[in-house]
């Protein structure tokens, strides 16, 4: 059976059910996530946003399943993360790229391949390679390489393993703004036509309402959510940030997040 | 081109090695003219007398030198192989990793000069006190470092493995191993001239053959040329070999670790879980200190049970307050020179870091140096500052100043090149960044090695004692092994193991205490 190929027939969708996150000891407890429900459909691309610090990388590390949830339990279809890491159906893209340092480029993707369990195919590497713009460096050591480059080589290492949940944590912070734009549009039919969910942190509203189909926008600590908002714009040209209803948009995730920004900071006052 | 550019180039010109030989030749052009300056003084040999005597003993000096070779080379691979698999089952194991590296300090801590003795009862005639004794002295150095480079692996790379759904072997084969594997190569780097030491120590306690043995005939005899050609011979082979290793490392392109060694456990969140945890360690040494000399059915007259010795020390007065004075005598040079020791390898290294210029040409000195072992220089010291306090102060602070200078400067070259661009945009002084950015960066390589240099300090200390003073803790080990007076010995043994781990936890305790506040961020697991 090609676990692969028929990703969208079944239920993919991330349940999360009264989800909250502490960390610390008592004395010293810092509430991360408060109780959150909430669905993301399979098949979707949602897109978290929020103030810097407001628990969104550990929402996404809640799906993961590299942290447990405090309270509350995440399914994601009828598995656990645990079960879907398991038969490696997952993968994230890390905020700091954590490229292994005595691996070239090329290296570096292929593992993804290997922790998989998938046989190598060196074509497929070198094809993601070049479609993250790293084309020449697949035998470069990660430390020869600026900091977008090397998110770019973490970004073609968590598309390695054809996941069917795809989880990015800033993945695109280093990118110029050129590159960004680029990668932007070519990378995410990558993963949409595969049919494969992606969760998205970002800071950058318009990298949110140009990749995902929703937008949810987090509260500061802990997070709980603000906003939900639903993106319609068609893909293709109406996703051209420079258009009408793009910038519609944006003003509405926007005003959401000045709504609900910490008291203390800079935008209030 | 200006006239003093063109000079400047054409010194450049001027090849690598042509220059070091011109040093190199300036060098033993002023160790001959000081050695016949002060030859009435008997206490430097020239270079001449060397060569001299290497001609004309060279086919003794060649088989001595491949016998204790040999011995090293064997216990250099059984050390290594133990430290290497230690550190792998504290790894995998976390559990036991506390316990491991307390058992694994306190056998390092045994006073090689007690050791040897007991060994060679052991062994009888024969090679097995040397390799034994070699592979005691090089397996913590690896041990140490390699736990280190497996568990200091950033979260980033757990969680990549994790987030595949693998687990701790595939962990281990993509992600802890190649990680350690420089921290590796600086331990076998430092463990080659220990285990040259190592060996040279077990042939000190009784072999037929090899460098070891021809030193004590040396010292007996007061033959200066001898002393001096032995010492070279040995320093050059470790100098050679650690030279040898740190080129294999390059070979294999590997970055050299970042920090050499762990920061100390960290503090259990209730004070009761310490104290439990320094009573199993100790429960367990007894456990095991009796269990394997009953295991191995060792006779009772030289193999003393915990039992013996605790019943030894509570009957007899007489001896206790022997066994008393010698220790406070020894710590009484033991701990000036440890703190000279360290106080001047972090003081250098700080004034290094002040007057960049001087660091090119006293580093690799110091690096070549510190590869030399004690048991080489140990006699000629005592033998240039005399059978005194000096004699021994200096030979603890040198054994431990040369391995502090290094980590220091490791330690100061970790500090973040954006924090020294915020000290240059405000164009601060030397001092001020030294103070105000590079100390807090080179503490936690300080700790390091003041906690390393607690065994350092006991081998040096014991070991001048026994060579050259003949006083304190070390020389009354040595006659009460000459005289087989066992139940003296053990004591001996045990009060070492027990102030050493003492120390170590004073030390430990400081360093948390300190770096709580300075570098948090070591302390974190």
């Amino acid at each position: 059976m090609d676990r692969r190929a028929g990703i969208a027939e079944q239920n993919r969708d991330i349940t999360l059910e009264g989800v909250a996150k502490r960390f610390g000891t008592k004395g010293r407890l810092v509430e991360a996530v408060a109780p959150i429900d909430l669905v993301l459909q399979g098949g979707r691309t949602t897109a978290l946003v929020g103030p810097s610090g407001c628990g969104k990388s550990t929402l996404l590390r809640l799906i993961a399943g590299l942290e447990l949830p405090s309270e509350g339990r995440i399914t994601i279809g009828e598995e656990t993360p645990a079960e879907l890491r398991q038969r490696a159906g997952l993968a994230v893209a890390f905020q700091d790229p954590a490229l292994l340092p005595w691996r070239t480029v090329a290296g570096n993707v292929a593992l993804a391949r290997s922790l998989a369990r998938m046989p190598r195919d060196g074509a497929a590497v070198e094809d993601l390679i070049r479609l993250v713009g790293l084309s020449g460096f697949d035998r470069h050591r990660p430390a020869e390489l600026s900091g977008g480059m090397r998110q770019r080589a973490a970004i073609a290492r968590a598309l390695a393993g054809l996941p069917e949940l795809l989880l990015l944590d800033e993945p695109f912070g280093a990118v110029d703004e050129l590159t960004r734009d680029r990668l932007n549009a070519e990378l995410p039919p990558l993963w949409e036509a595969r049919g494969a969910t992606a969760v998205l942190v970002t800071h950058s509203v318009t990298e949110a309402v140009r990749l995902s189909d929703r937008i949810l926008v987090l509260t500061p600590r802990p997070a709980r959510i603000a906003a939900d908002i639903a993106v319609t714009l068609p893909r293709g040209p109406a996703r051209d940030p420079g258009s009408e209803p793009f910038r519609a948009t944006c003003a509405q995730v926007l005003a959401a997040l000045r709504e609900h920004q910490l008291p203390g900071s800079i935008a209030a006052q | 081109m200006s006239i003093a550019e063109a000079g400047a180039a054409g010194l450049r010109a001027v090849p690598r090695g042509l220059t070091r030989g011109l040093w190199l030749l300036l060098v033993l052009l002023g160790w001959e003219l000081l050695a016949r300056v002060s030859a009435s003084a008997f206490v430097i040999a020239a270079p001449s007398q060397i060569l001299q005597h290497a001609a004309s003993h060279a086919g003794l000096l060649w088989r001595a030198f491949l016998t204790t070779l040999w011995a090293a080379a064997r216990g250099f691979f059984w050390g290594n192989l133990a430290g290497i698999t230690l550190a792998l089952v504290a790894v995998m194991l976390p559990r036991t990793e506390r316990l491991l590296a307390t058992l694994a300090l306190l056998v390092f801590c045994l006073p090689l000069v007690a050791t040897g003795p007991i060994l060679r009862v052991l062994y009888g005639p024969g090679e097995g006190p040397q390799v034994t004794l070699a592979a005691l002295a090089v397996y913590y150095t690896t041990f140490l470092p390699v736990m280190v480079g497996l568990r200091a692996v950033p979260q980033g790379w757990l969680d990549l493995v994790r987030s595949y759904g693998r687990g701790g072997l595939t962990l281990l084969r993509e992600v802890r191993l190649p990680a350690a594997l420089p921290y590796a190569v600086a331990g076998l780097q430092i463990a080659a001239p220990a285990a040259f030491l190592g060996a040279m120590v077990g042939e000190f306690t009784g072999a037929e053959r090899g460098l070891g043995v021809l030193t004590v005939r040396a010292l007996r005899a007061l033959d200066l040329p001898a002393t001096w050609t032995i010492a070279v011979i040995a320093a050059g082979a470790s100098v050679a070999a650690f030279a040898a290793i740190g080129a294999l490392g390059r070979r294999l392109e590997l970055a050299p670790p970042e920090v050499l060694l762990a920061a100390p456990a960290p503090r259990q969140s209730r004070r009761w879980a310490g104290l439990a945890n320094g009573a199993l360690a100790l429960v367990v040494t007894l456990l095991l200190w009796k269990g394997a000399m009953e295991a191995f059915g060792l006779p009772q007259f030289f193999a003393k049970r915990p039992e013996d010795v605790w019943t030894y020390l509570l009957t007899d007065a007489a001896a206790r307050a022997r066994l008393l004075e010698a220790l406070a005598e020894t710590l009484s040079l033991a701990l000036p020179g440890y703190l000279c020791g360290l106080g001047a390898g972090a003081g250098l290294a700080m004034a290094l870091a002040l007057a960049p210029r001087l660091s090119s040409a006293i580093l690799p000195l110091a690096i070549t140096l510190r590869s030399i072992p004690i048991v080489a220089t140990a006699p000629l010291i005592v033998w240039a500052l005399g059978r005194g306090a000096a004699g021994t102060v200096a030979v603890v602070a040198l054994m431990i100043f040369l391995p502090t200078l290094v980590a220091c400067r490791h330690g100061l070259a970790r500090t973040p090149r954006a924090v020294l661009d915020v000290f240059a945009v405000y164009a601060a002084s030397p001092l001020r960044r030294l103070l105000g950015a590079q100390l807090a960066a080179m503490l936690p390589a300080f700790f390091a090695s003041a906690r390393m240099a607690i065994p350092a300090a006991i081998l040096a200390v014991t070991t001048a004692e026994w060579l050259a003073t003949g006083r304190g803790i070390g020389a009354l080990m040595a006659t009460v092994a000459s005289t087989s007076d066992y139940n003296m010995l053990w004591a001996a043994i045990a009060l070492i193991g027990l102030a050493a781990a003492l120390a170590h936890g004073l030390v430990s305790a400081l360093e948390r205490r300190i770096l709580a506040r300075t570098n948090p961020e070591q302390l974190a697991r």
